[in-house]
């Protein structure tokens, strides 16, 4: 039987991976993931969880290791945040070019200077094309559920691809919630054991990524980029048996808030959506048609679920919690994936962006009201007058 | 029930004539002619037979050795990044604990092996070697020693001798001897700073047996070791290509190169030779060493006699109070 615990995002991973039986776990401080490998390293200690603990000498060893173990045959895992993520930079593509589906757990982090605590997408974002799958969790029980459900499409046959299983670090990763945490039983039946197809075995030995010629390379660029093709496949049906099996109600790609009559909608990931419901809640209050859309998976990135949602509406403003200094947007990065999505929708809503929620800052719900106040005149003349609103700085 | 993890018992060849037959390093790589490094590597693969598992951090002997659908090793191998052959190797060989206690991997402990250079073994590796060491996963990190980056043209590691010319340490008129530092010494600070190591060794491709035992006692040690191997390299030390074994021998003939081994504590030595011959032959033999000036020669000569003195064995010094003249 499912037991229910006041767990916080970080103790809540710690249970995912432990009913996951990951088998090799590789850690290294940094706050605010910490608190994934506090809680491992006791379950460890007690006999409950039966892994090896490997005290990594950084997050580059870190994730070295945890693809290493892949490769042997071990289901692996890991985690870091802030510079963290970005100090193991290397390694990432190493792991998704060896279809090693490890998995990271990210509670995010601004990346320095200044030195910062606090929430921001922008570590993790960095590494969006190195060939993870990755996508944000909302609350402690979607963190759980993630790190199940993303073993099981990581590790099935038709992707072999690491993830990264984020939450945003404090409101998250640090804020108790409600978790029903499911019985071993059930999760060993939706998460059979890993198996790698092709492990460092000396009875059946195999070379693992030798040198090619550059003729040899687009035509296995073009095999990662068909597992990412053939992922969304793979997303949907492990969504569905996991809310059959434990009886959640995800969608495998988006989350809708009120949407149905909406005319506009903050896009958002991740935790800053709680404040978002409660926003839409409020603006629906005083008659403004607001609602969310809330992305599960950065990548694969649905493209064709956000165009199909998104072009129901008058207004689109995404609030970016990551930057992209120089973009094509000036602001941030989702922006650029939903306006690439909408492309060929014909009569595309408006897409602006707000930069939000960065170095930890809290969304407020004002900052919402303000942000309203743009995404209704913009359904109203079907425009929008800037790429990027810095909300609290720019005549937001 | 939790499994225990069983580890191999490799003998020890007692002559030329009792080492197996089988490649498990085999032909058709890119090495060069008169490749130490590549030889290094088939007498390492005859030391720890095909129950192993290879990690080939970058450098030589991955590039040249490895092009794609046609790799060299009858073992199964796995390219690391030049930063992470430690703890690639960590990650496996926690991995195979893990699987063997489980019941899920049936034989016994393979042969975890790091074949790193120079570079990725005590400059940009060391961090992961090191992790590796202090953690004591039951795993053997082999340094072939060529004494430089060659694989990208030749440049200086810290394991290029003094005087040495490379494509990053070329004499001229204001630095005339090239290279201008002393290398690292690999084996101590691995004996020096981690405690769960108890087998440090020396080799030299120029003895084979000595070195497939050394590196056959390494790996039936439980825990971590290091073999430091000396393998000449023609194209970056400018030698003729046949020269190989030769420059290796008279490398440890001056006391450019010393065979020992590190155990539990205790210094043996091998193939001391009876006088020393200077380091002059060795270094003239050599175009790298070709720019140098008896001076420098002088200055090397001097080095390697302060090491020789007390080679491998930590010198008990007088300790100097701070106040004290």
């Amino acid at each position: 039987m499912a037991k229910e615990m006041f767990l916080a995002g970080c103790s809540s991973a710690a249970y995912g991976a432990m009913l996951s039986r990951v088998e090799v776990i590789s850690s290294y401080p940094i706050r605010p993931y910490t608190g994934i490998m506090m809680e491992l390293s006791k379950l460890v200690a007690n006999g409950e969880l039966d892994a090896e603990f490997v005290h990594g000498e950084g997050e580059h060893a870190q994730v070295s290791i945890a693809y290493g173990a892949s490769a042997a045959g071990a289901r692996a895992y890991t985690g870091s945040s802030g510079v963290g993520v970005t100090y193991a930079m290397e390694c990432y593509s190493p792991a998704a070019g060896g279809r090693l589906p490890c998995q990271m757990a990210i509670a995010d982090r601004a990346l320095d200077p200044p030195g910062d605590f606090g929430s921001e997408h922008t570590d993790v974002m960095s590494a969006r094309d190195q060939g993870w799958i990755m996508g944000w969790a909302a609350d402690p029980q979607e963190v759980l559920d993630n790190t199940i459900m993303y073993f099981k499409i990581g590790e099935d046959a038709r992707v072999l691809l690491p993830q990264f299983c984020c939450q945003d670090g404090y409101f998250v990763s640090h804020i108790p919630g409600k978790v029903s945490i499911p019985d071993q039983k059930a999760v060993d039946e939706y998460l059979p054991p890993f198996n790698n197809p092709h492990p460092l075995d000396p009875t059946k030995p195999v070379s693992h990524g030798p040198q090619i010629f550059p003729d040899q390379g687009p035509a296995i660029d073009l095999q990662r980029a068909q597992a990412f093709i053939d992922t969304p496949k793979v997303i949907e049906e492990a969504v569905a048996d996991f809310n059959k099996q434990f009886g959640r109600n995800y969608d495998p790609f988006l989350e809708e808030y009120m949407t149905d009559d909406a005319e506009f909608v903050f896009f958002l990931q991740g935790g800053h959506a709680r404040t978002a419901r409660f926003a839409v809640n409020h603006l629906r209050e005083k008659g403004v048609k607001a609602g969310m859309v809330r992305l599960r998976f950065m990548r694969p990135f649905p493209t064709e679920a956000v165009a199909e949602s998104l072009s129901k509406f008058k207004a689109v403003g995404t609030i970016e919690t990551s930057t992209s200094y120089g973009g094509a947007m000036k602001g941030g990065n989702l922006i650029h994936e939903v306006r690439s999505a909408l492309y060929d929708v014909p009569n595309p809503p408006p897409v602006t962006s707000f930069m939000a929620g960065l170095g930890g800052e809290v969304v407020s719900l004002e900052e919402f009201y303000s942000m309203a106040k743009v995404l209704t005149q913009a359904a109203k003349d079907g425009k929008v007058d800037q790429y990027v609103y810095w909300v609290n700085f720019d005549k937001v | 029930m939790a499994k225990a993890v069983e580890t191999q018992n490799l003998e020890m060849a007692k002559s030329a004539r009792r080492v197996p037959q089988e490649e498990w390093y085999l032909p058709g790589h890119r090495t060069c002619q008169g490749c130490g490094p590549a030889l290094t590597y088939k007498l390492v693969s005859k030391a720890t037979g095909g129950d192993s598992i290879f990690l080939g951090p970058t450098g030589c002997m991955y590039v040249a050795n490895t092009s794609y659908l046609c790799s060299p090793w009858a073992y199964p191998w796995m390219h690391t990044q030049i930063t992470n052959a430690g703890a690639v190797a960590s990650g496996i060989e926690a991995a195979y604990q893990v699987l063997i206690r489980k019941g899920k991997y049936k034989g016994k402990l393979p042969n975890i092996v790091c074949m790193a250079g120079d570079g990725g073994s005590i400059d940009i590796g060391l961090q992961a070697m090191s992790g590796m060491m202090y953690r004591g996963h039951d795993a053997l990190f082999i340094m072939y020693d060529n004494e430089s980056y060659a694989n990208t043209g030749i440049q200086t590691s810290p394991a290029t001798p003094y005087g040495a010319n490379t494509t990053f340490t070329p004499p001229g008129k204001a630095i005339p001897e090239g290279k201008v530092l002393f290398p690292k010494d690999a084996c101590q600070l691995v004996i020096g700073g981690h405690p769960a190591v108890h087998y440090v060794a020396t080799a030299s491709l120029a003895y084979p047996v000595d070195l497939i035992n050394k590196v056959r006692k390494a790996l039936n040690y439980k825990g971590p070791t290091f073999v430091h191997i000396h393998s000449p390299c023609p194209k970056g030390w400018l030698f003729d290509a046949k020269k190989t074994v030769e420059v290796a021998k008279l490398a440890i003939e001056t006391g450019m190169w010393v065979n020992y081994e590190w155990e539990n504590g205790e210094y043996t030595y091998q193939h001391t030779p009876k006088e020393y011959k200077p380091v002059a032959g060795y270094m003239k033999g050599q175009q790298r060493f070709a720019h140098l000036t008896d001076a420098h020669i002088a200055k090397m000569q001097a080095f390697i006699d302060a090491k020789l003195k007390a080679p491998g064995i930590p010198v008990a010094l007088p300790v100097q109070g701070p106040r004290e003249s």
